[in-house]
């Protein structure tokens, strides 16, 4: 586990891209946190690692899942607007996470039930306007060699 | 020349036909907002459930309203994206079966691409080129059209869109599904300037930026509801009069404030483009485009700067298949036809 401050989007967004040069393909990560406390923000990072610039990862809450063609392939989504499991298996979440697919989870804790045990879960947290204490699982427990 | 279009990109199911880029023969949309309100936003299997049920009675629709019949078209307009992926599926897929069985070519067309040919459904449409600003729930971009096909974004948002920001305000303010309604009403009796909510700018750069100020608005509330139950503790209130009182009180000041913002910001920002690209005429849709106070700003702004200012009506602002008939009807007329390979993008930029 690894516990991380970080003060303004500009220091999330470059933890993001730490994680994200440390993924393989195949890994899913759950992002868990309040509105606003930097969700779509990390992802900007992790998304930097795969060549996807800053501008082209925007909140997914409109299109829920949205795919980028990059190698590996990289998967934004966002369940904000998920309230059963019966519509993660109409949105087509089990067709997205897996295989060689990189899947960053916005409210990750809506899909509990689809998600394997050994995945990567960040949780962020609200300190003050700027500041936010962001918490990493699952990141150095399994066996990863450098991308 | 007459097109169906046909739009499943979100929450409704519409179809059109369309003569000649111009005549609005039909445009039936089903509109689901009633099964999605309780729900708190668009429910993406409730929506693609909808549209399998509902894209054959409205495509009937829309040709018996037209008083035609699937052999008279000249070709099949259909939104390929952006959107929710599972209801863009239908519409393709639909689209696709027809223009197979019948023979008709199929014409592909970007859902943005749409809201800015929405306004040339109205009379007069504007004259090349001119500045498009698209608000919605999904999008909130800013482009220079410069002709069919030529088109330059100069902006959009980094994070959130202008509509979507309204949602989750709304949701945050406990006000419910639709957010641009209530909240467009709910400002009317409040002050705009009562919360200083930060407008985000980003100077150099025709870029917007939501989500700091849905952020703002969240942490204003939280302190809010702090200082309250306080209140209540302290004079050992049980009977929620405090929570009642300033839950009124500043309800209507926070939507107005909130909306003061993302109003200003979108404003300025077309302000400036007009500015800086020398173009004096503007077009303004989406469903972000129905909310009261942005009309009625950017009318003032485009009055004073002697700048024509196009906004499609309502119907036509919103998610439609008028617009997508439309844009067919440019793209057919350029030979620009999609093969029966189509598939549909959820993310994809004009």
């Amino acid at each position: 586990m690894m516990k991380v401050r970080t003060r303004g989007p500009d220091e999330t967004r470059g933890l993001g891209l730490r994680i994200g040069k440390l993924l393989n393909a195949g890994d899913i990560v759950g992002l868990y946190g309040e509105l606003g406390a930097g969700k779509t923000t990390i992802t900007k990072g992790i998304a930097q690692a795969f060549g996807i610039g800053e501008r082209d990862i925007v909140s997914a809450s409109f299109t829920l899942i949205a795919e980028y063609p990059t190698n590996p392939p990289f998967v934004h989504i966002d369940l904000y607007r998920i309230n059963t499991d019966e519509e993660l298996d109409h949105i087509g979440l089990g067709e997205v996470i897996g295989g060689q697919n990189i899947a960053v989870i916005e409210w990750a804790e809506k899909a509990a039930q689809w998600l394997p045990d050994d995945m990567i879960r960040i949780t962020l947290k609200t300190l003050s306007e700027d500041e936010r204490e962001i918490t990493v699982k699952g990141l150095h427990e399994k066996d990863r060699h450098r991308r | 020349m007459l097109i169906l279009g046909i739009d499943t990109s979100c929450d409704d199911t519409s179809a059109s036909v369309v003569a000649d880029g111009a005549v609005v023969l039909s445009n039936i949309i089903s509109n689901q907002t009633e099964i999605h309100r309780k729900y708190g936003g668009i429910v993406p299997e409730l929506a693609s459930r909808r549209h399998i049920e509902m894209i054959w009675p409205v495509v009937d629709e829309a040709l018996t309203t037209a008083g035609i019949h699937l052999e008279d078209l000249d070709g099949i307009a259909v939104c390929k994206g952006p959107g929710l992926i599972g209801s863009l599926l239908i519409g393709c897929s639909f689209a696709k079966a027809v223009c197979y069985a019948k023979t008709k070519p199929l014409i592909a067309v970007n859902h943005l691409e749409g809201h800015i040919f929405s306004a040339f459904l109205e009379e007069p449409g504007p004259e090349f080129p001119f500045l498009a600003l698209i608000a919605s729930g999904g999008h909130t971009s800013l482009y220079k059209i410069e002709g069919f096909s030529r088109y330059e974004e100069l902006g959009r948002t980094r994070d959130d869109a202008a509509g979507e920001a309204y949602d989750k305000v709304s949701k945050l303010l406990g006000l419910g599904y639709p957010g641009g309604p209530v909240i467009d009403r709910l400002a009317k009796e409040g002050n705009p300037k009562s919360i200083d909510f930060p407008r985000a700018y980003l100077p150099e750069s025709f870029d917007f930026s939501f989500s700091g100020l849905k952020t703002a608005v969240m942490n204003y509330v939280k302190q809010q509801s702090g200082i309250r139950d306080q209140a209540a503790e302290k004079t050992g209130d049980q009977s929620g009069y405090f929570s009642s009182m300033l839950h009124s009180l500043s309800l209507s000041d926070i939507a107005a404030s909130f909306q003061a913002s993302v109003v200003d910001v979108l404003v300025r920002k077309t302000e400036w483009a007009i500015k800086k690209k020398w173009i004096k005429k503007i077009v303004l849709s989406g469903g972000v485009a129905a909310n009261s106070e942005l009309r009625r700003r950017m009318k003032e702004m485009a009055e004073e700067r002697g700048v024509e200012l196009f906004i499609p009506s309502l119907l036509l602002c919103t998610d439609n298949a008028a617009m997508i008939a439309t844009a067919g009807y440019h793209h057919l007329k350029a030979g620009n036809i999609a093969g029966l390979d189509l598939n549909p993008q959820a993310y994809l930029p004009l």
